[in-house]
């Protein structure tokens, strides 16, 4: 039985899969996007935040058996209503493992990963083969641009996602539009065209940039430097993917919504 | 999106109307002066029933006709004082030794609009006739009959007079109307609701208060339903007339007594079962919830009756108004409601046809003399106490348990002993609108089918939560000696700031920790036993239990003026002095909980069919997660999971933290911003800060 550090537990998420969802955040992440809105995301370790009576400790471990059993109270609500369970992050596929160990106590509810594809191709067929659906995060097709502003190599992404197209698991291609780094016409004609033969693919998410993203890094002690102008107007066209004929949604603001995987 | 663009009528006229309403222009043609009732009555030294019957006679005479020009609705009141019927030192004679409940007048509870429509004043006036000739030898129903004939004449009076206003302002489509109602029954829809505001109207001007419309969808719909088929109205004509019909009801809204302004009761109930048990939802019931959308004003409050297999596109365009913020609709769920009102000495047909009264408390229309709200257990003061006296004594945890029971049942008892002497004052008017008053010759004031009391449990969560963080830190993991508990209590936790943590980030809470969960339906258990022994209240009815906290979780936290004890300090969920309680059903404020799920999780472990006064789950979403259509239809399914998990009513809140935030510090740029406050809706600007403040915090603790 193997044990995870989850950051937090939502419930009623409303942009990360269908129905009503609870989606567990998994702490650590291999990459540092500099949009990243979730800063507690990306050390795999317990943090401690805040002062007196209000400090608290961010990242709890669990063991698989033990989060099962807690997503299983609501099973019935999620499953009588079409949703499920979301693993997010942080990167959940650092922690493929206890996932894969959680997703087999949940009593049979659908299971969506979200995740950035950069992960082992072991570990991710291990978790993406039970999971119902796949939020798959394509960012930057160009490979210096992708690790000059995430610090990783988008070669294992790439891989992944031309394994998901074989595995015959829907899956959603959610694109983060960050002016002036993704949301180029050049960037976005691109990943139009890494993804619209891919067997599987539903449609393609453009996520707008959300301009609170820098907020909660003060608590953690780290300095947000986005490296981009962040009150430039974002690119909103979807006519690369549409071109093609791949469907695109753009979801609604909601604050606190996290675009980095 | 702009709500206003849903209107799918011309909505020019009212959108004129609207902004007349809310720069207040009606109020010109008020009066600075109230008709001198007392000098009358106490010349003429009339009895108590003779004087309440003068009172509505002479504030009828004293309206003077408003004929907006582009009304179609009319009633402009012109009389803001409801002068007395007694001098002060009167009044202490005639009350002395009873108990007035709040401003004394028959308050909160629903008429039979749907009888009286049908009947017409007329036909009510013919019905009270009918009595008095056959109670001939009983003088106290001849008093009583012939000051409800009194207040029948002044109503058709004043209607005569807006008629004859009508017509000499060449408006002889209002002057037919009225001349037809409220004496005849309605020929059409537009009559019908023409009648129903002058009857709900003079309520007020008698007095009355918290005087809520009820089922309107139900009783109205047969007027509705002839015009459609007979062609006289579409649906967008019909929208547009309930549209006028919700603004008119905003119009006096600064003259109603309420603890704030907006706590004025004007709710309006759709939705839910007909009284044979099939379902009564009909057009009338999208087309009141898309009048509420284009009205964006505080009243009606609209409140809508569901189940586990209410249609959910009825329930998406109900989270379209909850998106608006104004806190409408709230929820019943009918599974649990009915079948505690039934067990509970309800007829099941009665049952079927609740309502609610101001806030959320259910009542039958028409059919009960029932004061569901006099008053509150605190709930967190009786497991304070329980604790403090529990561990001073060496007690064990089942010993602070009993305690706090014990504590309850005096609460419960010390409030029902003081409402066993209840006074009303009588009430011919009122008494007109209800079922069996005039049929049996007695004032509504003396009672009527149902005559229960309820009392809320108020701000059950902090007290459920400190129950949980006694038992897990005194007593399972011992990490806390009793005396340094009390000790941090005592000091307000100035000098135990680590011991506050541990209370507030690791002790179990309500919302997050099943075993919290339970704590909070033990109490309400407590609650309800405490109520179920009192077999007759003194009317001849029982007390309910309810689970709704109104305007407690700030007076039980910091006091009010004229409290006999000090506000609770510190309290052992980690709470300190003077923070809020939880406001009706919701997580205490400090509790990090997973969402909404496990909100109603943990209040649908409550015994509803014990604790059936009413009071709503409270939560609160940012307006931004009704952004899309996608989010828009899973709000409306969480209100069907909130009906699948067996809860009892649900108030759901969009809230937006920025935009309150800055109608506090720039009312001017915000007046028309409403919230939901407790079981009500206010203009945020106009709240005492206290309460602006509450609304923010629960904003920012939102789901």
């Amino acid at each position: 039985m193997s044990h995870g550090i989850v950051f937090d537990i939502r419930e009623f998420a409303l942009h990360d899969g269908p129905g009503i969802r609870t989606t567990v955040f998994l702490k650590g992440c291999p990459l540092r996007c500099s949009w990243c809105h979730n800063p507690e995301g990306q050390s795999g370790q317990p943090q401690e935040i805040g002062a007196g009576s209000h400090r608290r400790i961010v990242g709890r471990r669990y063991e698989a058996a033990d989060l099962a059993a807690l997503l299983n109270r609501q099973a019935p609500i999620l499953a009588a209503n079409n949703g499920g369970i979301t693993f997010s992050g942080g990167e959940p596929l650092l922690q493929a493992q206890f996932i894969a160990e959680v997703i087999e106590g949940l009593n049979g509810l659908p299971v969506l990963l979200d995740t950035s594809g950069y992960s082992s191709e072991a570990q991710f067929r291990l978790v993406a083969a039970k999971c119902q659906m796949v939020f798959f995060d394509v960012k930057l097709i160009d490979a210096e641009a992708h690790r000059r502003f995430t610090g990783a190599d988008n070669a294992p992404i790439l891989a992944n996602l031309r394994r998901l197209g074989e595995m015959e698991v829907p899956f959603v291609v959610r694109v983060p539009l960050v002016p002036g780094v993704t949301d180029t016409r050049t960037n976005l004609s691109a990943i139009a065209g890494a993804v619209h033969r891919l067997p599987g693919l539903v449609r393609v998410d453009l996520l707008r940039y959300n301009r609170a993203a820098g907020g909660k890094y003060a608590s953690f002690g780290m300095p947000f430097r986005p490296g981009f102008d962040e009150s430039a107007e974002v690119n909103l066209d979807p006519e690369p993917f549409t071109a093609l004929g791949i469907e695109v949604r753009i979801p609604g603001d909601e604050p606190g919504r996290r675009i980095n995987a | 999106m702009v709500s206003t663009a849903s209107a799918s009528f011309d909505s020019q006229r009212l959108n004129a109307i609207k902004e007349r309403i809310r720069n207040g222009e009606h109020r010109q043609h008020r009066r600075a002066s109230a008709p001198d009732v007392l000098a009358e009555v106490g010349a003429a030294g009339l009895s108590w029933p003779r004087r309440a019957a003068r009172l509505v006679r002479r504030m009828c005479e004293a309206e003077e006709p408003v004929i907006g020009p582009d009304e179609r609705i009319v009633f402009t009141r012109t009389t803001p004082e409801v002068p007395p019927v007694y001098l002060a030192d009167e009044w202490q004679r005639v009350t002395a030794g009873r108990t007035i409940h709040e401003l004394g007048p028959v308050n909160n509870i629903c008429a039979d609009w749907g009888m009286v429509l049908s009947q017409g004043l007329l036909g009510r006036k013919r019905v009270a006739r009918q009595t008095r000739a056959r109670l001939a030898g009983d003088p106290a129903a001849q008093e009583f009959l012939d000051g409800a004939i009194e207040t029948i004449d002044a109503v058709m009076d004043l209607a005569g007079r807006y008629r004859a206003a009508a017509a000499r302002a060449g408006r002889h489509d209002l002057a037919e109307i009225l001349a037809r109602v409220p004496a005849h029954p309605p020929r059409t829809f537009h009559e019908a609701l023409q009648a129903l505001r002058l009857l709900h109207a003079v309520l007020w001007l008698g007095g009355h208060y918290q005087a809520g419309l009820g089922r309107f969808d139900q009783y109205l719909w047969p007027y509705l339903a002839a015009d459609l088929t007979g062609g006289r109205l579409t649906r967008a004509s019909a929208e547009e007339l309930v549209a006028e019909f919700f603004l008119s009801l905003n119009k006096d809204s600064d003259l109603y007594p309420g603890v704030q302004q907006g706590d004025n009761g004007q709710t309006l109930m759709l939705g839910g079962v007909r009284r044979d048990g099939s379902d009564g939802v009909n057009e009338l019931t999208r087309i009141a919830l898309r009048a509420a959308l284009f009205t964006e004003m505080i009243d009606p409050k609209i409140n809508l009756r569901m189940s586990p297999r209410t249609d959910l596109s009825l329930l998406c365009l109900a989270s379209e108004l909850t998106r608006q913020g104004l806190g409408f609709p709230q929820y019943s769920n009918d599974e649990v409601v009915i079948p505690a009102l039934a067990a509970h000495g309800y007829d099941l047909e009665d049952a079927r046809d609740y309502c609610v009264a101001a806030c959320w408390e259910f009542i039958i229309p028409g059919k009960g003399m029932e004061v569901v709200n006099i008053g509150a257990v605190s709930l967190p003061g009786a497991v304070d106490r329980g604790i403090r006296e529990g561990l001073a004594r060496g007690d064990d945890f089942n010993g602070i348990l009993a305690r706090t029971a014990v504590d309850i049942r005096r609460q419960v008892g010390d409030l029902t002993e003081r409402y066993s002497r209840l006074l009303l004052p009588p009430a011919p008017y009122h008494s007109v609108l209800m079922d069996g008053c005039l049929e049996r010759g007695r004032d509504l004031s003396g009672g009527l089918r149902y005559n229960n009391f309820g009392i809320h449990g108020a701000c059950a969560a902090n007290a459920a939560d400190a129950l949980a963080a006694v038992k897990r830190t005194v007593f399972e993991e011992r990490s806390v000696e009793p005396r340094e508990l009390i000790a941090a209590l005592d000091a307000n936790f100035d000098g135990h700031e680590p011991l506050r943590g541990r209370l507030l980030q690791q002790a179990p809470k309500v919302g997050n920790d099943p075993e919290a969960d339970a704590f909070l339906s033990g109490l309400f258990d407590m609650f309800a036993e405490a109520c179920e022994a009192t077999q007759d209240n003194g009317r001849g009815g029982r007390v309910r239990p309810g689970c709704g906290s109104a305007m407690y979780y700030l007076w039980l936290a910091q006091g009010q003026p004229g409290d006999s004890t000090p506000p609770i300090g510190a309290t052992a969920d980690g709470r300190v002095r003077g923070d809020f309680f939880s406001a009706n059903l919701a997580p205490s404020p400090q509790a990090q909980v997973r969402g909404p799920l496990s909100v109603l999780q943990a209040f649908s472990r409550i015994d509803y069919s014990r604790v059936y006064n009413g009071g709503p789950i409270t939560m609160e979403l940012a307006d931004a997660s009704f952004s899309d259509p996608e989010a828009l239809a899973k709000c409306a399914t969480l209100v069907r999971i909130f009906a699948q998990l067996g809860c009892q009513q649900l108030q759901l809140n969009a809230l937006n933290a920025q935009k309150l935030r800055d109608a506090k510090r720039h009312p001017e740029r915000h007046r028309n911003l409403i919230v939901r406050v407790w079981g009500w809706s206010g203009y945020f600007c106009e709240l005492e800060p206290a309460y602006q403040d509450h609304v923010i915090a629960r904003c920012e603790h939102r789901l």
